[in-house]
């Protein structure tokens, strides 16, 4: 027996990789084509349309980091957590000192430090990680929706400070965003004047392509990150931190870890939200910005790294644009006009697409997009449920016989 | 990689395999006594198997192996190591992996990708290596995909590799959690009810596979199990518990014809021939579904 159970081991060490590379270019072609044509065309973006795309553009971008770093934590570990606006906070009200002046505008006294912007969006994001560390005790001892009581508090202490540290913060009336800028490069309207292709790049132009470049790089690193160890780790401990422990996960450290790296994706999204608005003010780090990134990420499909920056530019943009067409869109007027503010239209909206996705379509408009992706395959390759079926076939028909012709091939 | 090299001793007994040792093991939730000092010794290289009616105590002791439940009382020694004073991940961290009964895998990800995580202890790679895909993540990832493959291909699942586990059938699931297990390379394997549910054929592939663990990897195996004739065909030794108690500990043949065991099995051993409630307990028809006091 233990003979003629050490050849077939020993043959399939030749026979498995190829196996496994066969299957492997599966999903290694097409998507990396969709998203290289996504990139130029978003590259190309700034010479064709106008400021407001652009500038809606940018608050997108800014959003989807953050409902990426959102997803890590609640789509891919379970763990919920209402706290991300306070993290968000984190990020815009230290990019905000480090950077700003100090002066006394108005009635305030406000300090800043007055350092390079670009150290000032690095210390956002770091200063957001260590509020997420100092709390990530707590968020390794707790589970799922526990967490996300826990967290809540978060919230509270945060509206508190900011509008009570008005040196730093510009208290009830905040304070206004330095202008980004990159080794002397900034990135508003002038110096330098810039022009390409006859189409001038101002400010909106100028920060299209820096949320561009983070938000891409967010998404790549939370690609990767799920798509290895710590990734598997993490979806393991959702399903069962029974069976993540038992095959070696420290769950708590874990648990911790992602929190932290959740609240760093945070930080980063504050700096961008505070650029993007120009100004930051306590009212807009409330409660209801956690849920609106708890709502991106539910619609962009729970887990996914695409689904959520999906999600994000749905929710994000979605009221900007009923802002800007409010003579268009049905139902929707303008300030001080009848019908409904365009905020408002909006939140119906969301309310009715959350819905019909928790009815219809669990994974959200990730799930959406796999279901198009197999319909669109099925025909030419069948690849998927024919390949599976055909598996499982070949598994019960051809296994007695499978063992000894590999036994006698070596 | 080490448990390759050994294969090719065959069933030699490795010397970096120590015995497992419980001795009076107790476990206790609230006023319920789970289990009562509990003693048992699994040799290097065995399989060892743990039955007992339902509600015995079994998978309670299994819990106490791997670290999810801790000891009132009691030591459970694993060479060097007091399981019972670790955490189940340092417990997998030393080679000690499980096989759940109810199936715990992640069901979305791929048959390599829950493999994959069996890897986890053996690799290294973390947050800002993997995020930042970093030469060494990348490496680490693709000699590890390569002895998973292998694993795979061991319990026939490697044409499943890229199939979501939600998708493969009862049996071949619970072929990935035994793979799973493998893949940690351990030094004692903890199969949960590996047959359950499964059909006579599946059952039969199942006993050949554990056979072969054990041969070709000369680790020891401890098997919870139901299934009365697969215990007795594989298993070098049995303890039984009853009621949180060990009622009786040796051979499949002496095992067998204990008058405790045949109690147990049977609800009481005074008015039926041992002989016959031997035999039945052997062939296991009245195992699963143990009439009388306990069930």
């Amino acid at each position: 027996m233990s003979e003629a159970t050490a050849t077939p081991r020993g043959s399939t060490r030749i026979g498995a990789p190829a196996g496994g590379r066969s299957a492997a270019p599966r999903r290694s072609f097409l998507r990396p084509l969709i998203l290289v044509v996504l990139l130029v065309v978003l590259l190309a973006l700034p010479i064709y349309v106008e400021e407001f795309w652009l500038r809606t553009g940018f608050a997108v971008f800014g959003a989807i980091v953050g409902a990426i770093g959102l997803n890590l934590l609640v789509g891919t570990t379970g763990q919920l957590s209402l706290a991300h606006a306070f993290f968000l906070a984190c990020g815009a009200v230290t990019y905000v000192f480090v950077s700003g002046d100090s002066g006394g505008i108005g009635l305030a006294d406000l300090s800043g430090l007055g350092l390079p912007p670009l150290v000032g969006m690095i210390a956002g994001v770091l200063v957001a990680g260590l509020a997420g560390l100092l709390f990530s005790p707590i968020a390794a001892r707790l589970r799922g929706i526990y967490l996300g009581v826990a967290s809540l508090g978060l919230v509270f202490i945060g509206q508190h400070v900011l509008n009570s540290w008005t040196s730093v913060t510009g208290g009830f009336n905040g304070r206004s965003a330095p202008e980004f800028s990159l080794f002397g490069f900034t990135f508003g309207n002038r110096d330098p004047e810039l022009f390409v292709v006859g189409v001038p790049f101002r400010e909106a132009e100028r920060l299209w392509y820096l949320g561009l470049v983070l938000a891409f790089l967010a998404y790549l690193f939370a690609r990767n990150l799920l798509r290895s160890r710590p990734g598997r780790a993490l979806q393991t401990l959702r399903d069962s931190e029974v069976a993540a422990s038992v095959m070696g996960v420290n769950v708590q450290r874990y648990k911790a870890r992602v929190f932290l790296v959740s609240s760093m994706y945070a930080g980063l999204s504050g700096v961008m939200y505070a650029l993007s608005i120009g100004s930051i003010a306590p009212e807009s780090f409330g409660l209801e910005l956690s849920i609106l990134f708890l709502a991106m990420i539910v619609l962009g499909g729970l887990g996914s790294v695409g689904g959520a920056a999906a999600g994000a530019v749905f929710v994000s943009a979605l009221p900007l644009v009923f802002q800007r067409y409010a003579d268009v869109v049905p139902f929707v007027g303008g300030a001080g006009e009848g019908g409904l503010a365009p905020g408002e239209a909006a939140r119906y909206f969301f309310g009715l697409a959350i819905i019909l996705v928790v009815m219809f379509e669990p994974a959200g408009l990730a799930g959406f997009a796999g279901r198009f992706r197999r319909k669109g395959r099925d025909p030419g390759g069948g690849r998927p449920t024919s390949s599976s079926s055909a598996a499982t076939d070949s598994s019960t028909t051809s296994v007695p016989s499978d063992r000894p012709a590999q036994g006698s091939t070596s | 990689m080490d448990g390759m090299s050994a294969s090719a001793a065959g069933a030699e007994i490795r010397s970096d395999i120590p015995s497992v040792d419980v001795e009076n093991v107790s476990v206790r939730f609230g006023a319920i006594k789970a289990l009562s000092e509990v003693s048992f010794t699994v040799e290097p290289g065995t399989i060892h198997a743990i039955i007992g009616p339902n509600g015995a105590g079994k998978s309670t002791m299994f819990n106490v192996l791997s670290g999810v439940y801790k000891a009132a009382e009691g030591q459970v020694r694993f060479g060097d190591s007091r399981l019972d004073q670790m955490r189940p991940y340092q417990i997998a961290g030393i080679g000690v992996a499980r096989a759940f009964q109810n199936i715990a895998l992640s069901g979305g990800q791929t048959v390599a990708e829950n493999l994959m995580l069996g890897r986890h202890h053996l690799t290294k790679a973390g947050f800002i290596a993997a995020g930042l895909r970093l030469p060494r993540a990348t490496r680490e990832g693709k000699i590890h995909g390569e002895r998973v493959a292998e694993i795979a291909e061991f319990l026939e699942l490697g044409d499943k590799l890229h199939t979501p586990v939600g998708v493969l059938s009862y049996g071949d699931q619970k072929r990935v959690e035994v793979a799973r297990a493998l893949c940690t390379e351990p030094r004692l394997l903890l199969l949960d009810e590996p047959v359950a549910g499964m059909n006579a054929e599946e059952t039969d592939r199942m006993a050949e596979a554990i056979l072969e663990i054990r041969s070709a990897l000369g680790i020891s195996v401890v098997l919870v199990e139901h299934d009365m004739g697969m215990v007795m065909s594989l298993a070098d030794r049995v303890t039984v518990l009853d009621f949180g108690r060990r009622i009786a500990d040796g051979t499949p043949a002496e095992v067998q014809v204990h008058p405790e065991v045949i109690r147990a099995y049977l609800g009481s051993g005074d008015e039926i021939n041992p002989a016959e409630a031997a035999e039945a307990a052997a062939t296991g028809h009245h195992s699963s579904e143990t009439p009388g006091t306990h069930s």
